[in-house]
């Protein structure tokens, strides 16, 4: 089973991704701030989230932040990047972190959906 | 020197007149005593005396006058040297002062909002100097405080499009979330959650029209051009319109030649466009209407247009139907869900691709927007780099 950890610091954002992941068959775990999501992800286990998905924008550490971290250190899970900007740039993505994906607010669920089916097809 | 010289001409010439006057009365009375005879002799030597003195005044009065002339011309010629003098020395003084005045006027005209002069030089002019110093000071001012409002402004608009993202996110989400279960909501229930992800949908667009003319605005709307066939992008379009048309029994054709050059353009910016230009033919024309997508190549540029038949525009909405919140006719804009920015982004958007956007109607007989950007030439087709790829439209339409 593919788990999706994905971090949000809406509440009502996270029931929704939670409720819409699960209801396509994924395993979901959820984290509020990109600080959460460093400390509960090990870059050097296998048993952590297969796919992350997390918000560009949050308080305390960004999910760009979060991510530049955990692949400085070594991580290779596929990542999702969801924000309310309108293109990377905006988000002040860096162009070289390896993101899988950009979503943008309102998100389109078809596309997220259909992007994390392509990213555990992968993965398989 | 002229006024005394002038002055003296005229009593010099009274005098002499007197004279002359005395002089013609004497040689009378003695041609007259010659005549009656009683002494001839003293008669005719008063005669050739008075001729004399006449020839004599005469003399006199003419060097006289040659005097006065001179004195007169002198004193004129030495008043113009005098006046040149002075000109010419005020003009050197000024001319410093001003050309430095029209150096700097030029520089504020053209933007530079430090341009100052140095005051100094003739007294009006080290005033005009200083006037003009104010002038700019309040310009700089002024400007400053009208770039920083610019930018709050920008801030407000960018801040308030991305913090109203997450709520409606969730609206919308939820929304589609009940609509996932529709088999078991009655039709009226589904109506409402239909209404609640249609006007989902409407703040969407709105939300991205204002961040766009506000990126405009800051000139921060900025494009990736790729080179990229229109006959393909077209062909999508027309595609992602046909459910709404076909809802309204219009029919949508499009007419592509097949020898289009390559373009150098944001796909999803032309996209944009083109969705806009049909929705409005779509949106203000009838059912059962009919709108045709045209891309064909026009000297060394690629035209695209859309023509429908509705209702038309009239001349004077047509002249400002590119401009911010100008939206056809209010009888239609009721059931109409535009926000009346799409036109202008519109232009921004064609503008930046380097080509122009234009429209022609006639009422009763429909309308034509057309879009002409420049054909790529061969030098400019250079693999495009790949970023992250965004996901799906962003409820961008």
């Amino acid at each position: 089973m593919t788990t999706v950890l994905v971090a949000d610091d809406s509440e009502t954002i996270l029931l929704l991704l939670r409720t819409r992941l699960e209801l396509a068959g994924y395993d979901v775990e959820t984290a509020a701030d990109g600080q959460e999501v460093t400390e509960r992800v090990d870059p050097n286990s296998d048993d952590g989230p297969d796919i992350l998905l997390l918000d560009a924008m949050m308080p305390r550490k960004s999910g760009i932040d979060a991510l530049r971290e955990l692949r400085a250190a070594g991580l290779e899970t596929p990542a999702l990047i969801v924000s309310a900007h309108q293109t990377p740039d905006d988000a002040d993505a860096p162009a070289d972190l390896e993101i899988s994906g950009y979503l943008t607010k309102p998100i389109d669920f078809d596309a997220l959906l259909g992007a994390v089916a392509e990213l555990t097809a992968k993965a398989a | 020197m002229t006024v005394i010289g002038v002055g003296r001409l005229i009593v010099q010439r009274q005098d002499y007149e007197n004279s002359i006057e005395r002089s013609y009365q004497r040689e009378i009375a003695a041609r007259v005593q010659l005549a009656e005879g009683t002494n001839p002799a003293a008669a005719r030597a008063t005669i050739a005396r008075e001729a004399a003195r006449r020839a004599q005044l005469r003399d006199s009065i003419s060097g006289d006058t040659r005097d006065t002339v001179i004195l007169v011309g002198a004193g004129l010629i030495a008043g113009l040297l005098g006046a040149l003098l002075l000109f010419v020395g005020l003009i050197t003084a000024m001319r410093r002062p001003l050309e430095a005045l029209v150096g700097a006027a030029g520089r504020l005209a053209g933007g530079d909002r430090s341009a100052r002069v140095e005051v100094g030089g003739v007294s009006e002019v080290a005033t005009l100097g200083t006037a003009f110093n104010e002038m700019a000071a309040e310009l700089e001012l002024e400007a400053s405080e009208r770039d920083r409002l610019d930018r709050m402004k920008d801030e407000f608009v960018l801040t308030a499009s991305h913090e109203l993202r997450s709520p409606l996110t969730s609206v919308q989400g939820f929304a589609e979330l009940l609509m996932m279960e529709r088999d078991s909501l009655t039709p009226r229930q589904v109506e409402t959650v239909e209404i609640i992800l249609d006007n989902c949908r409407h703040l969407v667009r709105l939300l991205n029209d204002l961040l766009d003319l506000a990126r405009s605005d800051a000139g921060r709307l900025s494009i990736r051009p790729q080179p990229t066939h229109l006959g393909a992008l077209v062909e999508d379009v027309v595609r992602t319109m046909r459910a709404q048309t076909d809802a309204s029994d219009q029919v949508l054709i499009e007419r592509i030649d097949p020898d289009l050059p390559l373009v150098n353009v944001e796909v999803d910016r032309i996209r944009q466009i083109l969705v806009n230009l049909v929705t409005n033919a779509h949106e203000y024309s009838p059912e059962r209407a009919s709108i045709q997508v045209t891309a064909r190549v026009a000297d060394n540029d690629v035209e695209i247009s859309v023509t429908d038949n509705g209702p038309g525009i009239p001349p004077a909405q047509l002249e400002h139907i590119f401009e911010r919140f100008v939206r056809g006719d209010a009888g239609l804009t009721q059931r109409v869900g535009g926000t009346g920015l799409g036109l202008a982004i519109s232009k921004s958007l064609v503008e930046l691709h380097g080509g122009t956007i234009a429209a022609t109607s006639e009422v009763g007989r429909g309308s034509t927007f057309t879009i002409t950007l420049p054909a790529t030439g061969p030098e400019a087709l250079e693999a495009a780099p790949v970023g992250t790829p965004v996901i799906g439209e962003g409820g961008r339409r």
